[in-house]
């Protein structure tokens, strides 16, 4: 990464990243399990937007996810401008159980490409990933468990039928068909679950390599020091947020971050 | 692809009436429910004594709605009450000193009122005798004896009867540690008397002012007041929507049993998603009725359906009332108290958060500036506060007692918290906004004073200060305040989300086709406006005006208008699918605009329709209008012969050659001179002619005088023409060519829309203005300065052509045969009878052949219209100076044409003037005048000039003619 002189390795660089999805996919909880590294069964469902934050080391530089996380229910659509104007990326996520919620994604997608910040790095993650992997098919998921299975049924309540057929026949996406739509648009794609943590850190991590940083610096100088004020702030507001070690280290192929 | 929504536009400002029932929580008179004869309303001003238990007195005005009573103070703040007039069981006349007139009311459970009448004593007797006849209707209605009933179900019986056992109705949960009830609330309730002994009916009694009403609150009662009071409060909502209807929330669910829609879906979704932490929603039980009221609410709302932290909000209540009650609580909240939150626009989510925003400017200028310089939105943070009436943003102790307080008073205690500042000038960017308010909100309990000296100081805690500030400082924000201001914004908050349901609709298209997106969005708001004009039927589907298509596997809404809708929506696109009048009276010129009816615009409709769905989505329109906005002249000869070839065989049949000139008939209807006319004319004797000629077995031949009832020699199903032989016959003609050409595809205009109005007023002068300007009165002032110009003789009305091209006169050119000498001999003349007689038959409405039935239709409705009596016809034509009889045969022809089509240039009725159930169309006499006597010119000018051709057309014809 380019001029030191511009930007000392310490200070963080803002990025705003704002979380879509349909309803009940996991939008929350993926943001819950890269900012606290936890995960709550039945979370409430998002109303208007969440924000958190957290900061992701990218080898010299300190980047600080500023993330928006928004309600999934298609009534609330018409106030998601006011939550990615201006965003440097975003996680448009669906839930590997249930098609609809790709094609939800795809547009979501669209409309990020038409109506967002034109460099927008955009993520397409299937989430839930969790559930459709038994012990035995788990063949490519490297740290998902299975005695996380007896849960899901009670977990996802609502959401998804019993697994009564074995859990690969809840899977409604075929992930590479996502990945297919994924190459073809032009996004990044990773399958992930929240309640494993499979997959989370890596995305944010993919996310941090693509921005276009020094777009950002810059811009950020332009603006005179506001986002370092914030970033200032926040951090004293957000004690918990250097725990990503953490989770960079329970990862397997997460990166230096 | 996507819904398209009109409801906004159908907002009305209440009425007068409407706010005092919305300011006493009086239910809208709803039909079949509350049967209709009930008593007439008055209001009257009075003296309201409390019994004996109190000793204030308050002036104020009584109103008698029936079924209730209601009492408001002079200052709308201090006392009110609704009474239902089924819980007052006498009513007497007090002895009292003279010119005194005053009521004793005593209710079911002996309560006392006294209320002096103080004004004139005929207009008392008149309340007296209303509320006589009110008081005699309930009775006769059994509402009396249902009172006992129903208030028995009421927590607050309960208390009054001292009885410290649970309330018997299905409370959940007493777990919440400040809601068992102390006796210090049973003296208050029992000192206030009326609020508690009153279930159903609570008087809301206010203290002099809000300060005094805090002060009161939180030195006596502490924070236990409150959560009490909202259960008590909610039997107002109950006692209104409830006692009405018992056994509606029962019958409803039972109705609807099994019945899945998205909201359905959606519910599932966010069942184990509400309130989590709380016990009660860790069981099925909880469960189970959370998803019974939810579901019971958007089977009884399918229109709004469900909205996330709809949920929440039901959680919540159900933790302290039982299902039904939670029911209509939850109705009223969302139909009333939260208007328009909940919707699927969120448009009153929208514009109150305007509204609060706007009052952030007003009462919090610094802050308001702040936020400005460094970028902060205030609805991130604020949007989920109003939505969920702020339940997951603070402890729920504290939302709860925040709801109370909103139910008790109102939406403006949602702006008056809102606006406790705090520490907003740190906030530099959203994010952080977020922060400190979750902090702070996390921090509620703590003390305000930590580091205070005096231990009551360190008492108070932040909870009680955001309280404080929020209903001292803010005071000023009424009722009215808001009202106002939601008002000011609303229509701005409109547009926008329009603006942006335009924008996503037309994103969500799979294709433009070759439009341009401006286009598109011009298509868009055609589209918008015939569906504000006309809605699309809402009986069609479950879901009112959503209809679910499978297409990509997955089931989307989709809005697909129906073909009422779709005539208007191509009256804004297509030159001749409206009928445009320029009227010209002396006083002004306008253009009266009507949407046209034809066969030819349902023809398309359906024709557009490609997946059979009966009705058409933006998408269909665009792909429809896509595909002969682009047309050449080949293209668009083709379309026009697809459009009418039914079955899709690739030949006319010898009826949809009829209705392909009707058609064209129609598009033509409003052309200056007979160019057209004629062009259609040859038209059909060619295609007939040439029909015939390639038939491959000539059908035999009918003799020379066949009559009107005899059959055509070819079945009317049968294949006749085919697209080369359509092409071949269209292009012989200049006209049609041209036609084809060009004028087709241009008929089609995309054009920017006029802003359409809201119905929104502004202040009185608007509400004045607007009460005016209602489309009937300027109807009504139209037809008045049409009456003056007739009189005076200025009036006039001219047809707007759809094409336009020929703005002089033309005479029609004689029809070339296109068939060789040869063909013609085998073929001609029988066709030729056939078309004439099909049509002339059509035109003495004698029914003989089964094509005419189309024609006569056609023939009839213009006839309606035209109105002139066969017999002037022939006067006219008499009329006009005979210049041979060479020429009266196209005059002849055209005057049967004219007939055909709903113009008649040759109508000229000067004696009907003052006719007036058909003013239009007899004021086209001035300018028919003109048409006559330029005819006239023209054909005395050409008497000569008939070539051998016209000459032969003429003959054919005047052999036809007999036929009629």
């Amino acid at each position: 990464m380019a001029d030191q002189t511009a930007a000392p390795a310490d200070k963080s660089v803002q990025v705003k990243l704002v979380l879509l999805g349909e309803a009940a996919v996991g939008k929350s909880s993926v943001v819950l399990r890269f900012v606290n590294n936890e995960f709550q069964p039945n979370k409430e469902p998002t109303i208007g937007a969440a924000f958190l934050t957290q900061k992701c080391r990218l080898e010299d530089r300190i980047l600080r996810y500023e993330i928006w996380d928004t309600a999934g229910q298609e009534r609330f659509h018409s106030l998601a401008p006011m939550y990615y104007r201006n965003a440097q990326a975003a996680v448009v996520v669906y839930d590997v159980t249930k098609a609809s919620s790709l094609e939800k994604a795809k547009s979501w997608v669209k409309e990020l490409q038409r109506q967002a910040n034109p460099n927008i790095v955009i993520a397409l993650a299937g989430n839930k990933v969790d559930l459709v992997q038994s012990a035995s098919s788990s063949g490519d998921a490297s740290d998902s468990v299975s005695e996380e299975d007896p849960d899901d049924a009670t977990e996802t309540g609502g959401e998804a039928p019993a697994p009564s057929g074995g859990p690969e026949s809840l899977r409604q996406v075929p992930g590479e068909e996502a990945q297919a739509y994924a190459t073809e648009a032009g996004l990044l794609f990773f399958e992930t679950s929240a309640k494993t943590g499979e997959g989370i850190v890596e995305i944010f991590t993919e996310i941090a390599k693509k921005i276009p940083i020094e777009h950002i610096l810059a811009s950020a100088r332009n603006n005179a020091g506001r986002p370092g004020l914030a970033g200032n702030r926040g951090e004293g507001s957000q004690p918990q947020n250097v725990n990503l070690d953490q989770n960079a280290a329970k990862t397997k192929d997460a990166c230096n971050c | 692809m996507a819904t398209i929504s009109t409801a906004l536009r159908h907002f009305k400002e209440p009425t007068k009436e409407q706010l005092t029932h919305i300011f006493f929580s009086i239910p809208p008179v709803v039909d079949g429910v509350q049967g209709t004869e009930e008593g007439e309303g008055m209001e009257i001003n009075a003296v309201l004594s409390l019994g004996e238990a109190v000793e204030d007195s308050y002036a104020g005005k009584l109103h008698i709605m029936p079924p209730y009573l209601a009492f408001a103070s002079l200052d709308r703040k201090s006392v009110r009450f609704t009474i239902p007039l089924s819980t007052i069981r006498r009513v007497e006349r007090l002895n009292a000193r003279a010119g005194i007139y005053a009521l004793s009311l005593l209710t079911w459970h002996g309560m006392k009122l006294v209320v002096q009448l103080t004004s004139l004593r005929p207009t008392a007797d008149l309340f007296c005798s209303l509320l006589k006849d009110a008081l005699k209707l309930e009775l006769q209605r059994g509402n009396m004896k249902n009172v006992k009933t129903f208030v028995k179900t009421c927590y607050s019986e309960v208390l009054v009867n001292g009885s410290s056992a649970a309330p018997q109705n299905e409370r959940e949960d007493g777990s919440l540690d400040d809601q068992i009830p102390n006796s210090e609330e049973i003296t208050y309730h029992g000192g206030l008397g009326l609020k508690f002994k009153f279930p159903g009916d609570p008087k809301k009694l206010r203290e002099t002012s809000k300060i005094k009403l805090w002060t009161t609150y939180l030195k006596t009662h502490g924070r236990n007041l409150t959560l009490l009071r909202y259960p008590q409060y909610t039997r107002l909502a109950l006692s209104t929507c409830g006692s009405a209807n018992p056994g509606y929330y029962e019958r409803l669910l039972q109705e609807n049993e099994g019945k899945t829609s998205t909201s359905t879906e959606d519910i599932e979704k966010d069942l184990h998603r509400s309130l989590p932490e709380y016990s009660g929603y860790q069981s099925e039980i909880g469960i189970n009725s959370l998803r019974r009221v939810l579901q019971a609410y958007s089977f009884k709302n399918p229109e709004l359906g469900y909205c996330q932290a709809m949920n929440i909000l039901a959680a919540a209540i159900l933790i302290y009332m039982s299902e039904e009650q939670a029911f209509w609580l939850l109705e009223v909240l969302c139909d009333t108290l939260l208007p328009g939150y909940y919707a699927p626009s969120m448009h009153g989510t929208m514009l109150d958060q305007r509204v609060f925003e706007s009052l952030v400017q007003r009462c919090l200028p610094m802050i308001h500036e702040h936020f400005q310089t460094v970028d902060v939105q205030l609805s991130v943070a604020s949007l989920p506060w109003f939505l969920s009436l702020f339940i997951n943003s603070m402890p729920m102790v504290f939302a709860f007692r925040i709801m109370d307080c909103f139910f008790c008073m109102g939406p403006k205690v949602l702006f008056q918290v809102g606006l406790m500042a705090r520490n907003y000038l740190q906030i530099q960017d959203d994010g952080g906004f977020l922060n400190l308010m979750r902090d702070y909100f996390a921090s509620l309990g703590d003390s305000a004073h930590p580091d205070s000296p005096d231990p009551r100081a360190r008492a108070i805690t932040n909870f009680q200060e955001l309280l404080l500030v929020s209903f001292r400082e803010f005071s000023v924000i009424s009722d009215e305040t808001i009202l106002s201001e939601r008002k000011r914004y609303r229509s701005e908050i409109i547009h926008s989300i329009e603006s942006f349901a335009k924008r996503s609709a037309v994103r969500n298209l799979r294709t433009f086709g070759r439009f341009p997106k401006e286009q598109v969005g011009f298509v868009y708001d055609a589209l918008y406006k015939a569906m504000c004009l006309v809605p699309p039927p809402p009986a069609a589907a479950p879901p009112p005006t959503l209809f679910t298509t499978v297409d990509s596997g997955n089931e989307k809404p989709e809005t697909r208008i129906g073909l009422k809708t779709f005539r208007h929506f191509l009256s804004e696109i297509a030159t001749w699918a409206r009928d445009e009048k320029i009227v010209t009276n002396g006083f002004q010129e306008r253009i009266d605009r009507e949407v046209a009816e034809h066969e030819f615009i349902d023809r398309l409709f359906f024709f557009w329709d490609g997946s059979c769905h009966g009705a058409l989505s933006f998408q269909d329109l665009v792909l429809g209008l896509d595909g002969v906005m682009f047309n050449d002249l080949m293209e668009n000869i083709e379309w026009f012969f697809n459009l009418h070839d039914k079955n899709k065989d690739g030949y006319l049949t010898k009826d949809e050659v009829l209705t392909l000139s009707e058609s064209l008939l129609f598009i033509f209807r409003f052309e200056v001179g007979d160019a057209y006319l004629g062009a259609v004319s040859r038209f059909m004797s060619n295609a007939f002619e040439y029909g015939d000629a390639l038939l491959p077995q000539p059908e035999p031949k009918t003799s020379e005088d066949e009559t009107p009832s005899s059959p055509p020699p070819i079945e009317s199903n049968q294949p006749y023409l085919n697209l080369a032989t359509f092409r071949m016959v269209v292009l012989a003609d200049e006209i049609l060519e041209s036609f084809f050409e060009t004028d087709l595809s241009a008929s089609f205009k995309l054009v920017p829309l006029p802003e359409m109005e809201l119905p929104i007023s502004s202040g009185l002068l608007g509400d004045i203005w607007s009460s005016i300007a209602t489309d009937t009165n300027k109807k009504m002032f139209n037809m008045f300065t049409d009456e003056i110009g007739k009189t005076i003789g200025r009036h006039q009305v001219i047809h707007k052509p759809s094409i336009g091209r020929y703005t002089k006169l033309e005479e029609p050119k004689a029809r070339e045969s296109l068939l060789t000498p040869s063909m013609r001999k085998s073929a001609s003349k029988s066709s030729l009878k056939s078309a004439a007689s099909s049509t002339a038959a059509a035109s003495t409405s004698s029914i003989a052949t089964p094509t005419s039935s189309t024609v006569a239709s056609t023939t009839s409705s213009s006839l309606l219209t035209v109105k002139v009596p066969s017999q002037e016809i022939t006067n006219k034509l008499d009329a006009v100076p005979e210049s041979g009889s060479l020429s009266a045969m196209p005059m002849m022809k055209a005057a049967r044409d004219a007939a055909l089509m709903e113009r008649t240039p040759f109508a000229i009725d000067n004696t009907q003037e003052g006719d007036d159930d058909d003013d239009d169309f007899f004021d086209d006499d001035e300018e028919d005048d003109q048409v006559l006597d330029e005819v006239d010119a023209f054909l005395e000018a050409h008497d000569s000039g008939l070539t051998e051709a016209d000459k032969k057309v003429a003959q054919d014809l005047l052999k036809a003619e007999p036929l009629k």
